[in-house]
Order: C-alpha cells, then sequence, then structure tokens
C-alpha cells in the first residue's frame, strides 16, 4: 500500500517535470517564431524583390566572359552595360540591350545574320527616334567544337559590327536557360528583362506600367526582336 | 541611416551579450537581477548573454535578407570604392543564395539564429530537464554546422576580393555562440550550473 502510493507520487511528479519541459520548449517556440515572422513581415513590406532568371520582368543574369569588337579578345562583364538606376522616366538616355544568342552552325542564325547586323546599325542611328539599343551576341557552341578565329570569321562575314562573346562552353547559355539557337533577348537599360523570343514570344514587360503587355508579329503573328524593340522601347511614346 | 551606423546598433547588441557571457559583465548583469533572479548564477548570466548574441546575429541576417531584395530592386545599399562592399557579394546572383535550397543567405542566418535562439530560451527556461545536454549539443553541433557554411563564403569574399561587412558579423556571431555552447557543455559537466545540487543528483 505504502509503496504504491509512493510510486504513483513518483509518477504525477516525473508527469508534472515532463509538462514543465514541454511548456518552456513551446514558449520559447512561440517567442522565436513570433520575432521570426516579424523579421519575415518587415522584410517583406520594405522590400519588392525581383526574381533573377529570364522571363520577362525577372533580373537578367550577370556574367564575365571573354568578348570581342573585332580587335583581340578583352574581358567583358555584361553588368557594365547597365544602368541600375535607370527607371522609365530618367532623363539620362541609358541604352536598351538586345542579347542574341547564336551558334555559328545554326541555318537560322546565319540566314538572320545580316539583318541582325543591319538592326544594330539601325537602333543606333541619328533617325531612330526611340532610346539606344546595344547589340552582342553570346556564341554558344551547342552543334559542334567552334574556334575564337571561326567566331570573329562569322563576325566579319555577316558585317556584325557589334559585341561577340564567348560562351563556346555554352555557361552563359545555362545561366540565361537557353537552349536553341537564335535565342533573342531585349534587356531594359535597369536589366530587366522586357523580352524573350522562346519562352514568351508574343508578350513583352512595360517598363512603365511593370507588367506584362501583349504584342504584334507585324508579318505572320512571330514576334521577331526588331518589332518587339520598336514595341517596348516606345511603347509609352518612347523618349 | 548611414549602412554603418545601423551595423553598428546589430554590433552594440552582440557586443552586449559577450560582455554578459564573460566574467566582466557581472556588473551588467545585476542590472536584471530583480526581474531575471537566474541571472545570478553563472549559468543565468552566460545564457543571458547569448540570447543577446543570438538576437543581434538574427537581426543582421535580416537586414542582409533587406539588403538582397533591395539591390535585386536595382538600389545600392552598401558600394564604396573600398574593399568594404556588400553590394557585391549580396548583390552577387553567382553566390547571395545557397547551391542547396536557392534561398538568400540573410534568410538562411535569420533560420539559423531563430534554432540556437530556440535552444538558448529553452535551456534557461529548464535548466534542470533531463534534455537540457541535448539542447547543449544542439546549439554546439548547429553552431559547428556553420563552420563550413562561413568558409564557403569567405572564399566568395576571397574570390572577389571584396568583404561584406554585414555577413562578417553574422559570421562572428556564429563563431560567438559557438564558443558560448561549448562554454555551457563545460559548465554543464561542472557543479557550477546549479551550485546548490551535486551533479550526480541532476542525472
Amino acid at each position: 500500500m505504502h509503496e504504491n502510493g509512493f510510486g504513483k507520487i513518483g509518477e504525477n511528479m516525473n508527469s508534472m517535470l515532463h509538462d514543465q519541459d514541454a511548456s518552456a520548449r513551446s514558449d520559447a517556440g512561440i517567442i522565436v517564431m513570433s520575432m521570426f515572422f516579424a523579421g519575415i513581415l518587415i522584410v517583406a513590406f520594405t522590400t519588392s524583390p525581383i526574381a533573377s532568371g529570364t522571363e520577362i520582368g525577372e533580373r537578367a543574369p550577370i556574367f564575365t566572359a571573354k568578348a570581342t569588337n573585332g580587335n583581340g579578345w578583352e574581358s567583358f562583364a555584361f553588368e557594365d552595360l547597365l544602368d541600375l538606376s535607370w527607371t522609365w522616366n530618367s532623363t539620362e538616355e541609358s541604352p536598351w540591350v538586345a542579347v542574341e544568342f547564336l551558334d555559328i552552325d545554326c541555318g537560322y542564325c546565319k540566314s538572320s545574320a545580316t539583318e541582325v547586323g543591319e538592326w544594330a546599325q539601325m537602333y543606333n542611328a541619328e533617325q531612330w527616334p526611340g532610346p539606344d539599343v546595344v547589340f552582342i551576341a553570346i556564341a554558344v557552341g551547342f552543334l559542334g567544337d567552334h574556334t575564337r578565329a571561326e567566331l570573329l570569321e562569322f563576325r566579319t562575314q555577316y558585317n556584325n559590327n557589334f559585341l561577340y562573346v564567348d560562351d563556346l562552353d555554352v555557361s552563359i547559355a545555362k545561366d540565361w536557360d537557353v537552349g536553341a539557337t537564335p535565342t533573342y533577348f531585349l534587356v531594359q537599360p535597369d536589366g530587366i528583362v522586357a523580352w524573350n523570343s522562346q519562352a514568351t514570344n508574343g508578350l513583352g514587360w512595360d517598363a512603365k506600367e511593370e507588367k506584362s503587355v501583349p504584342l504584334n508579329g507585324f508579318d505572320d503573328g512571330y514576334v521577331q526582336l526588331n518589332e518587339a524593340i520598336e514595341q517596348l522601347t516606345m511603347l509609352n511614346g518612347g523618349e | 541611416m548611414n549602412e554603418y551606423a545601423i551595423l553598428s546598433i546589430h554590433g552594440a547588441v552582440i557586443l552586449f551579450g559577450v560582455v554578459l557571457m564573460t566574467p566582466m559583465g557581472g556588473s551588467v548583469a545585476s542590472l536584471f537581477h530583480s526581474r531575471y533572479p537566474s541571472t545570478t548564477t553563472k549559468r543565468g548570466q552566460i545564457l543571458a548573454g547569448m540570447i543577446f548574441v543570438c538576437l543581434g546575429g538574427f537581426t543582421v541576417s535580416a537586414q542582409t535578407l533587406w539588403m538582397h531584395n533591395k539591390l535585386s530592386e536595382g538600389a545600392s545599399v552598401c558600394a564604396g570604392n573600398s574593399i568594404l562592399n556588400c553590394d557585391g557579394l549580396i548583390g552577387n546572383v553567382a553566390y547571395n543564395t545557397d547551391p542547396l535550397f536557392g534561398q538568400p543567405w540573410g534568410l538562411i542566418g535569420m533560420f539559423a539564429f531563430t534554432t540556437l535562439m530556440w535552444f538558448v530560451i529553452t535551456i534557461a527556461k529548464e535548466p534542470m530537464s533531463p534534455q537540457t545536454q541535448l539542447f547543449i549539443k544542439g546549439g554546439l553541433a548547429a553552431t559547428i554546422a556553420g563552420l563550413p557554411v562561413i568558409m564557403l563564403l569567405v572564399s566568395y569574399e576571397i574570390k572577389e576580393g571584396l568583404i561584406c561587412p554585414f555577413c562578417t558579423v553574422a559570421h562572428i556571431t556564429n563563431i560567438i555562440a559557438l564558443i558560448g555552447f561549448f562554454v555551457l557543455f563545460r559548465l554543464y559537466e561542472s557543479d557550477e550550473w546549479a551550485p546548490d545540487m551535486k551533479k550526480s543528483s541532476r542525472k
């Protein structure tokens, strides 16, 4: 009888201690979870983060690589082309960036190369009423092993007087999620992707309203790079 | 407010915690004696200090997450011509998220210091619990697991030739917490954990 009584008291004490431990853990849990969510809420309400990626409205991945303007290969940083403080209402004339991923063995890249070269000159000319558009070609090695000399030869052959970036190891293509050539991107001066020829061909990013807008393909419904440039850079009346 | 002024606030909270954890912190701890009697003991003093250290680690991590988001918007938050530059690291998409989950390092830091704080508060609330040793070991393991992460992030800083002061403060705070948990572990093994109880009677 005595032993049973003490045993019961022991059990009750043990149970009370376990309850206290559990209570300490849950109290601590409530305190730290409140702190965590308060921190998250403050960050969430005071910032509007933009994801990095190549969908329209995302921030284009930056890269550094060797590039040529026709005279040797030098280090090039994509970031140097950008003006992160740019907004649609900026008075500064920061250029937009047209990015072409090409493979010198790809048939369509060859057939459109001359036209792309002409666009590069046209959208930088005095007669063009919109903001300047800087063209860069990122040469990938999807279809075979090429050399830098072959890239230079291709550039000269098609009169592409703009920067050619060496991505023969396709590392930049991987970051930009490019699986086929040619793929074109139009990037706002602040680095936001305004148009992606493959993923969402018929949609562009309205820099002023910060939302996607439908684009027109003038001939066949398929939007070409020049059509995206003309519609998006002049979307709200141009400069 | 200047970013270094904000950093010094985080630093002051951490430093206050460090002072509390050391024997020098006795007089500081006396401020808490009436409200928190446990701070009269060495154990309570160290645990109180660790709460401030973890809080400072949490707030500095939250600020790096805030910077991460601000930089993605195109703002500049902590750039300079000197080697001290957060923008070049927190704003660098190649380095600013963890390779496993793709989450910003600031968020990982917030999660880590929240977990450490949970260990510390639980130990402080129930220091005689049979699970106390487990929690101390858990804190020790978590802070040791942070060391390879710190090494990875320092390797990014070396690669870029830049130092991110906010990230560095978070790294140092993890190391302080590691030392704190180690001191708690040693204290638990001694009679000083609960001076009025013999160690054998605690187990």
